[in-house]
């Protein structure tokens, strides 16, 4: 294998890249592909079988203990952590029994939600990278190396209500990760370790497809296609570049950034 | 792996004599991009053009064919004359009486006319060819404000990001991404020259000690993050401005 970039012999780990047409997954594969050693940290268990080539551990990422548990796993068999993504995330349907079932219908907002809705979608969301940030960065500073956390198009805007397949505790976690990006950053910069963000617009994930195929047409969770300027949805390539990109020695100046990725919907 | 996207493509890179300008366009030739290279004064195969010119413009979009890229690097704190190409900087801060009408023209026609007159140029064809990457330079003066480099280039800067913004909007539906970077403190050979902003060594290393990554940054550096908005990692992220400063400034 051709290397390309310093990241051969460097180990990542990827929460939420067991399922196929997820981010996470094509990160997973695209870390993969610049010669890193890519551990996959998901509760999808049926995933795992596609992902030969890589290191899974089961992990519920919002429970911290397991989290421990998963980074101390890595660290057995990998002996080095470089890099830490956090994908893992979703507005709802994100607990274990939710994984092989078709997403709920409707709109869960701030105003209609209930206390277990709030505490499950901010866990998956933001109390994951957390645990997860504050578990591998012992390891991050030894050598030095990056966290890259998913965020979204949500935290800038906020979700129309109505809006299928989305939620407003989402819009909530998903700024706490812009936050929590900027902090870890300050924390994190003297040890060489950089800390920045991707805020996604709609994306043609997995669960983007399963939204879509009960909205009317020309509907995303975001609302009507026309406020894309870009007139399109993105890629899960385009945005799993991105994160690469902010692993690589291609953004060794930035740290605590937030990069919008959202076809001109929303400039911050 | 290198940088999707980028292989075969044609690039315009302004202000590419010497400081970022140069580096973006050794960056992309490293990416097997065919780099068309201005600058106001005669280096090497830099085609010479006044980008304050509309007239000079028009004759640069005459000798070189449609361009996939467009980098905006030139601009500055001084603006640069046919006589003076790369003027020094100032060792103390410019002061808002300090600046003269002229200067304050000649700024921001340096660093924001010239990206309207460059844009109104390229745009068009590439929308012709459905599909365009514009890479626009601010500057931490427009994100943070900035205590040294004076209102006019601050202004220009601030300029910049609606111009961005603005014309994301409008080349969106014609496949063209229009992003902007604000770089930090990149020590140039101009800056490090200057000192700029600080009026000592030790001033300096203070300064530097206090970025969470602790140390200035280099042309490099910013001119990897212009491959990286031209190649698929940029290919949906339009109308933003992506901060290069060591995380000095976190921005919105």
């Amino acid at each position: 294998m051709q290397v390309y970039y310093q990241t051969a012999m460097k180990t990542a780990i990827v929460t939420g890249a067991a399922k196929p047409d997820s981010i996470g997954f094509a990160v997973a594969r695209g870390l993969r592909e610049e010669g890193c050693d890519v551990v996959v940290a998901d509760l999808y268990e049926q995933g795992f079988a596609e992902l030969k080539d890589f290191l899974c551990i089961r992990t519920d990422v919002s429970d911290p203990v397991a989290v421990q548990e998963m980074i101390d796993k890595t660290v057995s068999k990998r002996k080095r952590i470089d890099y830490l993504v956090n994908a893992v995330g979703g507005s709802w349907g994100i607990t274990q029994r939710d994984l092989t079932a078709p997403p709920p219908r409707g709109f869960r907002g701030l105003l209609n939600c209930t206390p277990e809705d709030w505490r499950t979608i901010l866990g998956a969301n933001l109390d994951s990278a957390w645990y997860c940030s504050r578990a591998a960065a012992p390891h991050l500073k030894k050598q030095g190396g990056a966290i890259v956390n998913v965020s979204s198009v949500a935290a800038r805007k906020g979700i129309p209500p109505g809006a299928e397949g989305s939620s407003g505790p989402y819009a909530v976690a998903k700024a706490g990760v812009m936050a929590l990006t900027r902090q870890l950053a300050l924390e994190l910069g003297e040890f060489g370790v950089r800390v920045n963000c991707v805020a996604p617009g709609v994306v043609s994930s997995g669960r983007l497809k399963k939204v879509l195929s009960f909205s009317q047409k020309n509907q995303i969770p975001e609302g009507s296609m026309a406020q894309i300027p870009m007139g399109r949805v993105g890629t899960v390539d385009e945005i799993a570049s991105l994160v690469v990109a902010l692993c690589t020695d291609d953004t060794s100046y930035m740290t605590g950034v937030v990069i919008d990725a959202n076809g001109a919907s929303y400039a911050a | 792996m290198p940088l999707k996207g980028l292989k075969g493509r044609k690039a315009l890179v302004t202000g590419a004599a010497s400081g970022i300008g140069h580096a973006v366009a050794a960056r992309l030739r490293n990416e097997g991009v065919e780099v068309f290279a201005t600058d106001i004064h005669q280096t090497g195969k830099l085609i010479v053009c006044d980008l304050t010119d509309q007239g000079e413009v028009e004759d640069l979009a005459g000798k070189i064919p449609a361009i996939d890229f467009l980098v905006n690097v030139a601009g500055g704190p001084v603006a640069p004359t046919r006589k003076n190409t790369l003027p020094s900087l100032p060792k103390n801060s410019l002061v808002l009486e300090s600046i003269k009408d002229v200067e304050w023209h000649a700024v921001i026609a340096a660093n924001l006319t010239s990206a309207f007159l460059v844009c109104r140029e390229f745009a068009p064809k590439m929308k012709a060819r459905k599909f365009g990457r514009i890479v626009n330079f601010a500057s931490i003066a427009a994100r943070r404000g900035s205590s040294r480099v004076g209102v006019h280039y601050a202004a220009a800067k601030g300029g910049i990001i609606g111009l961005t913004k603005t014309l994301a909007l409008e080349l969106g539906p014609h496949n063209i991404t229009v992003n902007a970077i604000a770089p930090g403190y990149i020590k140039t050979e101009r800056i490090a020259k200057a000192a700029w902003g600080h009026d000592s060594p030790a001033a300096e290393q203070a300064f530097i000690a206090s970025l969470p990554l602790k140390r200035a940054g280099k042309p490099d550096d910013v001119a990897a993050v212009v491959a990286m908005l031209c190649s698929e990692a940029g290919g949906y992220v339009s109308g933003a401005t992506l901060d290069v400063n060591g995380g000095w400034y976190f921005g919105p």
